[in-house]
């Protein structure tokens, strides 16, 4: 019986290639315009790092001004400064903890030929790359004991190594930055965290750093920050080692725990700390720790645009449009076809029969809408790729999973389905034989 | 009242020429009540369509009420439509969205009336046929018979010259039929001028003219009562 | 006119006009709310940031020979770059207004920590500031050259002692005080150092476009830095564009222990700043057509399979007296019913989505007067659409009455 309506569904489609395509068209716009935005979110929103997103914790200690919470309307600061995050550090309280800040290196070749060029750097503990599991190509990050000792070692990328050494495998050779030699431990592949989760203070999406080396070394060449730097106190003295004892953040710590237990044990270390801090006449704020997963730091931190839920919003109303002009459609179809009903009707096809034939062709629609809309959707996401020129995080944007796919058609089936049901009703509703003599 | 002189008409297509009426001369004086039947493809709807003004015919005259119809426009053409002719239909044509008053009311609307004067004309005309307690209801409530007194109503309230009819009891069982018809030749009694257009003989014999039309042309007054049945 | 039994054969025969209605309502509350946005954009990316915006680039010097005499480097790079023929003035600082990243501190009118301070944006300048980024001061003086200092990392004063700041700053310091007034005024930075301001300027904005203080910013007739130097030039009009390469070439021989890059000019920047809002409004630009343009066609299609729906009423309508722009005003009236139900109950839909997203996103509420706006377009639209078939229906001939099939 199935394939029976389909056929019915075809022949219909076919003799009403018009009206059909105009169907398809609407439903395939509606959908095409909320699954950019719906895109555009799901991979904003997405987990950047599914495997560990659990055990990764943001650290953040109340270090902030007695007089202003630093974040509306009660949130402690959205990084740790120096003296925090190097004492939390020392104490070695979870399984595995990175600090780490974003600076900025010259390297430079050595070869007559190659001008020396800038490079996003970040200055970092050893576990960063097991803890934020970073792939590489060769080789690999250093040691707790290369950190301690300040050996000269560093990790570049993929782009720098093919610009140094024709992407072979460096390992073991070094580089000349800023007047010093640094080993290469190893080349890291292309990482694109979507958002870049461990330091959204200074631009949630964008390319991670090109190289990596000890944050021993930067605090002993006493280099700053390159992403925001705040302070609520002004600093006591003029230098770096004035930075270094201030209360600006500037850096973020990271922590691995696994479990409950760990965690509530990890949060009772840091408030025994912050009350040790308090009686050094530091912390003027009420305990306020916080530990939140990738998940909960990118929502505290609002990583979803506001300006994609307001489009957000806006699809939906558009696609509410498309459907009703779709039910629309569908009605004056029916009302056109109401002689074909009643006959079916007349010659036994009960209520259920007539509903079932038009929901199939209706389904039909909705399937073929399904996948011109994914075509629009690829051309919406085109087309906002057009207007973000430039900017190569977008790529990660606009790119489509299968899981959208899929979404993209079960909604435009949903909605073909869904709009279709009151003109399918107001079909079963005609009586048997009542439009024959107007045929 | 209508006086048609030598009217013909002729539908041309790129192969085929029809000539739906040939040479017809027809005079109709005021109070007459006058059918025109045939066969059908006789040419008597195209007659009706010519005399109410609803298409206009390829050569000779037609004057109304005094006026001649030739070079009028559509708008000139609507307005005499409105104020001189009242329209019976086969299948009454009332609008189905339209509850009886607004029904009537719709030739009104045309002609310029005030709203008070409209109100007063459908009352009258809609108590006259004794649907007065019905005024709000819709067409599909009502039954055949009424549905066409409806129109005979819909018809007189702008008091028309006179009314053309186009099988008025065609959709009709014979009960409701008579009474149409009796409502008709009462009209008429009190001074309407009707003309009716059927292709039933036992109808055309109500009416106090015949007019037979055959083949686009009037024959002899006598009608032909065998094919008449047969048609 | 008909507008009553049009009326009342509209609701009896709900069905598919209700639909055109709620498109309208729909379209309408997009509509509204998508112009407010648009208009809040545009107004945002209309503000101007109180430099030489058409003059002006940026670029810098990253030194990774840690031999370089810095402060000497950048007195020598400043001397070659002012002189270098097309260069209007240059001056070395730290940001540069809408480059979203940037310094700022606190100033307040009394010494101590217990209240709040007002925050500005600091731009590092020497004498040549004012000049190079073409703001105006109107009223006090500019720096003199020996009021500037370098930033010593061993000690001495943090700050100069004289300030330069924005209208805006000096009013929020200052409340009902002239910019004149102002002139000669103390404030603390850094809780109890006093800074005397000694000029005010009529606007410059700080470097993040979002922040609700962008309009505060102050001059610091300050240097400071030991390896990185920013430098902003303004060209003479319409050299820009080749001075570009020309200093970034000549700088970088001057001096091989560095690297010259970064180069961007003011309208770069401000693109960069407000690239999202101007995507916004070109997407919201094409939504807002698009849906109007499918209510278009929906109008269009609903109402010829209307009109076709209903020959036979409109040919006893000719019948009985109506004239062809008789049927076409019914039409279009009754169209324009629909087209009322739809957009006053979309003006419902859009202040209730609106009222929502204020709440939720911050968004500002809409003018009153786009409502109305919103409604005649879309009369005006849904008149056009719906021309079309209302023009057929006036040519169904009178003869359509007569006919039995």
């Amino acid at each position: 019986m199935f394939r029976y309506y389909l056929k019915l569904g075809v022949l219909s489609i076919r003799r009403n290639p018009v009206l059909s395509a105009l169907m398809v068209a609407a439903i395939a716009t509606g959908i095409g315009a909320c699954m950019t935005i719906v895109n555009i979110d799901y991979v904003m929103s997405g987990n950047p790092i599914p495997h560990r997103s659990d055990v990764l914790y943001y650290v953040q200690v109340d270090s902030w001004d007695p007089y202003e919470s630093a974040r509306e309307p009660d949130g402690p600061p959205p990084q740790v400064t120096y003296r925090d995050g190097t004492a939390l550090l020392a104490a070695n309280k979870a399984r595995r903890q990175v600090l780490s800040y974003r600076s900025s290196r010259v390297v430079q070749p050595e070869g007559a030929t190659e001008l020396p060029f800038y490079v996003e750097s970040r200055s970092t503990t050893a576990d960063f790359f097991p803890m934020f599991d970073t792939p590489f190509m060769f080789g690999g990050g250093w040691d707790a004991l290369a950190d301690d000792s300040q050996d000269y070692v560093v990790v570049i990328n993929k782009e720098v190594n093919e610009r140094l050494f024709a992407g072979e495998n460096s390992v073991g050779r070094s580089i000349l930055m800023n007047g010093d030699h640094y080993r290469i431990t190893g080349v890291m592949d292309t990482w694109e965290p979507t958002p870049k989760f461990y330091d959204v203070n200074n631009g949630s999406f964008g390319e991670v750093e090109e190289v990596y080396f000890p944050f021993s070394i930067s605090i002993t060449k006493e280099l700053g920050s390159n992403g925001n730097t705040n302070c609520w106190k002004p600093i006591d003295g003029n230098g770096f080692e004035a930075l270094m004892n201030s209360e600006c953040i500037w850096m973020q710590l990271w922590v691995e725990l696994h479990g409950t237990q760990e965690k509530q044990d990890y949060l009772a270390f840091l408030d025994a700390y912050a009350e040790s801090q308090k009686a050094l006449g530091r912390f003027p704020r009420p305990i306020n720790n916080r530990l939140s997963n990738v998940m909960e730091w990118m929502q505290i931190e609002e990583v979803v645009d506001d300006d994609v839920q307001v489009l957000l919003g806006l699809a939906v109303l558009f696609l509410v449009v498309c459907l009703l002009n779709t039910i629309g459609l569908l009605l004056a179809k029916i009302m056109r076809r109401s002689g074909d009903i009643s006959l079916r009707r007349a010659l036994g096809a009960s209520r259920k029969a007539v509903f079932t034939q038009y929901i199939v062709e209706a389904g039909i629609i909705g399937l073929a809408g399904g996948l011109l809309g994914i075509g629009m959707t690829w051309l919406g996401l085109q087309g906002i790729k057009g207007l973000y020129g430039g900017f190569d995080f977008i790529t990660q944007l606009v790119t489509m999973d299968w899981v959208m796919i899929f979404v993209a058609i079960g909604l435009a089936l949903v909605s073909a389905l869904g709009a279709a049901l009151y003109p399918t009703w107001r079909a079963c509703g005609i009586q048997p034989a009542s439009q024959l003599n107007t045929l | 009242m209508l006086s048609m002189q030598n009217v013909s008409m002729v539908y041309r297509t790129e192969t085929v020429e029809t000539h739906a009426l040939r040479d017809f001369s027809l005079e109709v004086d005021e109070g007459e009540f006058v059918s025109v039947t045939g066969p059908s493809g006789s040419g008597k709807t195209t007659f009706l369509n010519i005399a109410g003004l609803l298409e206009e015919f390829t050569s000779g005259s037609y004057q109304l009420d005094g006026k001649d119809t030739s070079s009028l426009g559509d708008t000139e053409r609507s307005k005499l439509r409105n104020e001189k002719i009242g329209f019976i239909f086969q299948s009454f044509n009332l609008i189905p969205e339209l509850d009886i008053f607004d029904n009537v009311d719709v030739p009104l609307r045309y002609r310029g009336f005030s709203a008070a004067e409209r109100k007063e004309r459908i009352d009258h005309v809609i108590d006259m046929i004794g649907l007065g307690s019905r005024k709000k209801h819709l067409p599909s409530q009502l039954s055949g018979g009424q549905q066409q007194r409806v129109a005979i109503a819909r018809a007189l309230a702008g008091e028309p010259r006179f009314l053309l009819a186009d099988e008025p009891t065609g959709n009709l069982d014979s009960e409701m039929a008579e009474s149409v018809m009796q409502l008709l030749e009462d009209i008429n009694e009190k001074g309407t001028t009707i003309i009716m257009v059927t292709h039933e003989a036992n109808l055309a014999e109500r009416a106090r003219r015949n007019i037979l039309v055959r083949d686009g042309r009037i024959c002899s007054g006598e009608p032909e009562l065998h094919v008449a049945i047969g048609g | 006119m008909e507008i009553g039994p049009i009326w009342r054969a509209l609701i009896r025969n709900k069905s598919s006009y209700v639909l055109i209605a709620l498109q309208i309502a729909a379209t309408m509350a997009l509509m509204v709310n998508a112009i407010s946005i648009i208009q809040e954009r545009t107004r945002l990316m209309g503000r101007p940031s109180g430099v030489d915006e058409a003059n002006i680039f940026q670029l810098y010097s990253m030194n990774f020979d840690p031999d370089i005499d810095y402060q000497a480097m950048v007195a020598e790079d400043l001397d070659a770059i002012r002189g270098f023929p097309g260069v209007a003035n240059a001056v070395m600082t730290n940001s540069v207004p809408l480059r979203q990243g940037g310094w700022s501190q606190s100033l307040r009118i009394e010494p101590g920590e217990d209240d709040e301070g007002t925050g500005t944006a600091i731009y590092f300048v020497d004498e040549q500031g004012v000049d190079t980024f073409g703001v105006d001061l109107v009223a006090g003086r500019n720096f003199e050259p020996t009021e500037v200092m370098w930033f010593n990392p061993d000690g001495g004063r943090k700050w100069p002692e004289s300030v330069i700041l924005t209208r805006a700053m000096a009013s929020e310091l200052f409340p009902d005080v002239t910019p004149a007034e102002a002139v000669g005024k103390v404030a603390y930075i850094e809780n109890n150092l006093p800074v005397t301001i000694i000029g005010v300027m009529d606007r410059m904005q700080a470097p993040w476009k979002s922040w609700t203080g962008v309009e505060r910013s102050m001059l610091v007739p300050m240097k400071r830095g030991e390896e990185f130097a920013r430098y902003v030039i303004r060209a003479e009009p319409g050299y820009r564009d080749e001075l570009i390469p020309q200093i970034e070439k000549m700088l970088a021989e001057r001096n091989t222990g560095r690297i010259i890059d970064g180069a961007r000019t003011m309208t770069e920047i401000r693109e960069r700043a407000y690239m999202e809002d101007s995507a916004m409004i070109k997407l919201l630009v094409f939504i807002v057509s698009l849906l109007t343009a499918i209510t278009s066609l929906g109008i269009v299609g609903l109402a010829s399979f209307s009109v076709a729906r209903r020959t036979k009423q409109i040919g006893t309508r000719r019948a009985l007296g109506a004239t062809r722009p008789a049927i076409l005003r019914y039409f279009l009236l009754e169209n324009f019913l629909i087209s009322s139900v739809g957009v006053i109950t979309g003006a419902v839909l859009a202040v209730g989505l609106n009222m929502w997203m204020v709440q939720t996103f911050n968004l500002t509420p809409i003018a009153w007067y786009i409502i109305p706006a919103a409604m005649v377009t879309l009369w005006i639209v849904g008149q056009g659409a719906v021309y079309g078939p209302a023009r057929r229906a006036s040519l169904v001939s009178p003869a359509t009455a007569t006919r039995t099939v």
